[in-house]
């Protein structure tokens, strides 16, 4: 615990380090490239994120919990392949225009991924299998299934007003998803912070047996987050989908790592029980802008990869040290 | 013939002296039993022996040399192997594996199969133990385990053979079983020390008894010219009981009643009642089944058959959250593991029982939550400067209270207390015991359950006394002596 109220430097270079790193990492940049501190820059990074942010504050939810999701990249894409396809099929059999259609798609989506939440909560906590296991397995279902009914095609059935959500611009300035991911931040927040079943969530993964010999249903909890993650997963597939107007089963490949590797660079412990959205918030910015920075200077895809693959490792060994003490 | 012998050896842990001087010697060839109550000192001294941890003075010596070891390890190399309760096999390997784990006999870089099991076989049988080398430790019962483990000791030829609690969670055929093992290593100048709770078993197993008190050698006799009363009064000299409140009175209204509850394994047909305001003390060793009772009643275990009622009401397929739900509360044993989160902060400790009434709805109501906190943290004086300090911040005594004052917030009518003195110093003991009688007054009944037998006498209006499964006897604390009481509880 800190030893808080105390303003020394040290306790503030301990609690903020992440801040403080950021902050770093920005003004470097903006030494290294022009391009960087631009209006249009950085709501590029905000709009860049805001796809991956979405479930890594569904993620966080998971984590704390004492879970993990890695079902939720197939979740992802197939959601844009389920809302293209069924208002593609609605309006081809003449029951509803496109533009109603794939708001039955949208519906479709929340209700299936709902239904894969529940199935990973309930393997999870019924058979206590590792959630690791089920949700990859899950994850090669759903690919699988969204390959099979989109015949293995992008499905490009979009009516015009649907690219508003990925790809529009409030006052033309702020970008959609940007509105979005905040939006999904501050209800996720108030989940975690403000709800009995936020602090569940914290009980369970900090020790489920002392939680379940408290009378909390931890059963309940775990499956609860194991959908939330599943509902942020639609929010950021209708975003993926709308802003290249196609739903791929490809999509979305390896989002989990980066999803689980913002949360934990925001100070979650991969254990479960410790962990907060402001943290996760930072970690994806954090992701954002060294990504963009490697963008900027011409950094090779490839080792863009191995960077990201470095700093999980480095972030999990940073939390595991802070936690043995 | 081997002896091992102790020279004035102590050991001084911060703020307690858990051996004090201790000469004793134990000759090879025979089984001495080393007893005393919890904290008198002989796990301390097995420690010692087997190098968990050093002596603060004096020496140990073996046939005549003085021996001291780093490590288990560097004790197992010098002839001193231990048994402890709990076991140590790799479930998936075989009894072979097991046995010679980490130096099975090579032929080049392989292993040698064959001269594995041959060891194994031949050393099995010396020992008289019907086990087949090539069974999988994972397909055997825990008193073949229990072999396994004496077999594997045996291995290093050991000239101490040291076994902690080896019958604790064995069924009374299985320790007969066992029995006729550790004889045996009587014809092999081996030096057993044979440590237990269960005082009817020295009779059966043990040719001298050593028992420790408060650190200090009380005496070594002969358990042949040793009766059962002069062995209690060895162990717990003058106990001082400090007495009960007057004014605790309990009430005629049945809260909880309980009828032929058995779960199947360590308890059976247990029947009580217990009343409005009345705090209930269950006797108990380890294994005597206590806990899981307590578990069986919470749901935090399922039980094989019987009765539950609460209130009138007859409670079906209890769990702790429906339990929670009608007001009843239980404090876990081990409280570290279950009992708290300490990865969060006393607040949210304080508030887990109770989440369900922090407010209507999904929402937690920060204003209630901190009020529930601050009435635990005033009315059980738990000694914190933040709340919002980590639960692993606080001493074991104000770790307690969380758990306590956890449970007070959902208000409830039933109480149950499972070892609520455990690991905590005197002065929270009493305060503990001090909050037990205080909602006794406000009517709340109790359960509890301890092996300091002594604190029930204090504490309980009534005392249940639960051996081997099931109750021996009921008595009123000021009609039973403490030595009556352990006698009952461990087999007279």
């Amino acid at each position: 615990m800190t030893s808080s109220k105390k303003l020394s430097i040290g306790n503030i270079v301990k609690n903020y380090t992440l801040e403080i790193i950021l902050v770093a990492l920005a003004i470097i940049l903006t030494f290294v490239t022009p391009h960087f501190l631009t209006l249009n820059n950085l709501m590029n990074i905000l709009r860049n994120i805001s796809l991956q942010g979405v479930v890594a504050f569904g993620m966080t939810i998971v984590i704390v919990c004492g879970e993990l999701d890695l079902s939720l990249s197939s979740s992802i894409a197939l959601t844009g392949v389920l809302i293209g396809l069924i208002g593609g099929k609605l309006d081809a059999a003449g029951i509803m225009p496109l533009q109603y259609g794939v708001l039955v798609g949208i519906a479709a989506a929340f209700v299936v991924c709902t239904c894969v939440g529940l199935i990973n909560g309930w393997l999870i906590t019924r058979f206590r299998i590792p959630a690791m296991i089920v949700t990859l397995a899950m994850q090669n279902i759903l690919y699988g299934i969204a390959a099979i009914i989109s015949n293995g095609f992008p499905v490009i059935t979009f009516p015009a007003w649907y690219s508003f959500i990925g790809s529009g611009r409030i006052f033309g300035i702020v970008p959609v998803p940007v509105i979005i991911l905040a939006v999904v931040f501050a209800i996720t927040a108030f989940v975690l912070s403000y709800t009995k079943f936020g602090r569940a969530t914290f009980a369970c993964g900090g020790n489920a047996e002392a939680a379940r010999l408290s009378g909390i249903n931890v059963k309940r909890t775990k499956i609860i987050s194991m959908v939330i993650v599943q509902l942020c997963c639609v929010v950021s597939g209708i975003m993926l989908s709308s802003q290249v107007m196609s739903g791929t089963f490809s999509f979305a490949r390896g989002w989990e790592m980066n999803a689980i590797s913002s949360v934990i660079i925001g100070g979650a412990s991969i254990a479960g029980g410790i962990g907060k959205m402001r943290g996760t918030l930072l970690g994806i910015i954090f992701l954002g802008i060294l990504l963009n920075g490697m963008t900027l200077l011409n950094v090779n895809d490839y080792i863009q990869y191995v960077v990201r693959g470095c700093l999980i490792i480095f972030a999990v060994l940073l939390s595991t040290l802070k936690n043995k003490k | 013939m081997s002896v091992l012998e102790t020279n004035r050896v102590s050991k001084q842990y911060p703020g307690t002296l858990a051996l004090d001087e201790v000469s004793v010697s134990f000759e090879g060839g025979k089984i001495h039993a080393l007893v005393g109550k919890n904290g008198s000192g002989k796990s301390t001294l097995v420690n010692i022996f087997s190098g968990a941890v050093p002596a603060s003075g004096g020496t140990v010596l073996l046939n005549g040399s003085p021996i001291s070891f780093k490590n288990p390890a560097e004790a197992q190399q010098n002839g001193i192997a231990t048994v402890y309760q709990e076991l140590s096999l790799v479930p998936g390997l075989t009894v072979a594996e097991n046995i010679l784990i980490g130096r099975m006999p090579m032929k080049g870089p392989m292993v040698d199969w064959k001269k594995t099991r041959k060891i194994a076989q031949e050393l099995l049988e010396e020992l008289g133990i019907d086990i087949s080398p090539n069974d999988v430790v994972s397909d055997l019962t825990v008193w073949q385990c229990q072999m396994v483990e004496i077999a594997k000791a045996m291995s290093f030829d050991p000239k101490v053979l040291q076994l902690d609690e080896p019958t604790s969670s064995l069924a009374q055929n299985e320790v007969e079983s066992l029995f006729r093992i550790i004889r045996k290593l009587r014809e092999k100048d081996v030096i057993v020390l044979y440590i237990t709770h269960k005082l009817q078993e020295l009779w059966q197993i043990a040719d001298t008894c050593t028992v420790l008190r408060d650190g200090k050698l009380i005496g070594t006799e002969q358990i042949s010219e040793l009766s059962r009363r002069q062995l209690i009064g060895m162990m717990f000299g003058d106990v001082e009981v400090k007495t009960r409140p007057e004014d605790l009175r309990y009430g005629e209204d049945v809260v909880l009643k309980v009828e032929h509850l058995s779960d199947g394994h360590r308890f059976t047909d247990v029947s009580f009642e217990l009343h409005k305001g009345e705090v209930l003390g269950i006797a108990g060793m380890l294994g005597s089944g206590r806990t899981e009772l307590l578990n069986c009643i919470f749901g935090a275990q399922k039980a094989a058959g019987g009765a539950i009622w609460l209130h009138g009401e007859e409670i079906k397929d209890p769990n702790p959250e429906m339990m929670n739900r009608k007001g009843v509360a239980m404090t876990q044993e081990d409280r570290k593991r279950l009992g708290v989160n300490l990865d969060a902060r006393i607040s949210d400790n304080l508030c887990y029982a109770s989440l369900q009434r922090l407010g209507k709805g999904i929402m937690v109501d920060r204003a209630k939550e901190k009020q529930y906190v601050a009435r635990q943290v005033a009315d059980l004086g738990i000694k914190v400067a933040d709340v919002n300090y980590l639960v692993s911040s606080l001493s074991g005594g104000n770790q307690q209270k969380v758990v306590v004052g956890n449970w007070l917030n959902i208000e409830p009518t039933v109480m149950l207390f499972d070892e609520p003195s455990r690991g905590i110093d005197v002065n929270a003991k009493q305060q503990i015991f001090q909050i037990i009688w205080d909602q006794a007054r406000k009517g709340i009944s109790s359960i509890m359950v301890s092996s300091e037998l002594e604190e029930l006498i204090e504490v309980c209006h009534r005392i249940l006394i639960l051996r081997n499964g099931v109750i021996e006897r009921t008595v009123l604390p000021q009609d039973v002596s403490i030595e009556d009481l352990y006698a009952i509880s461990m087999g007279e």
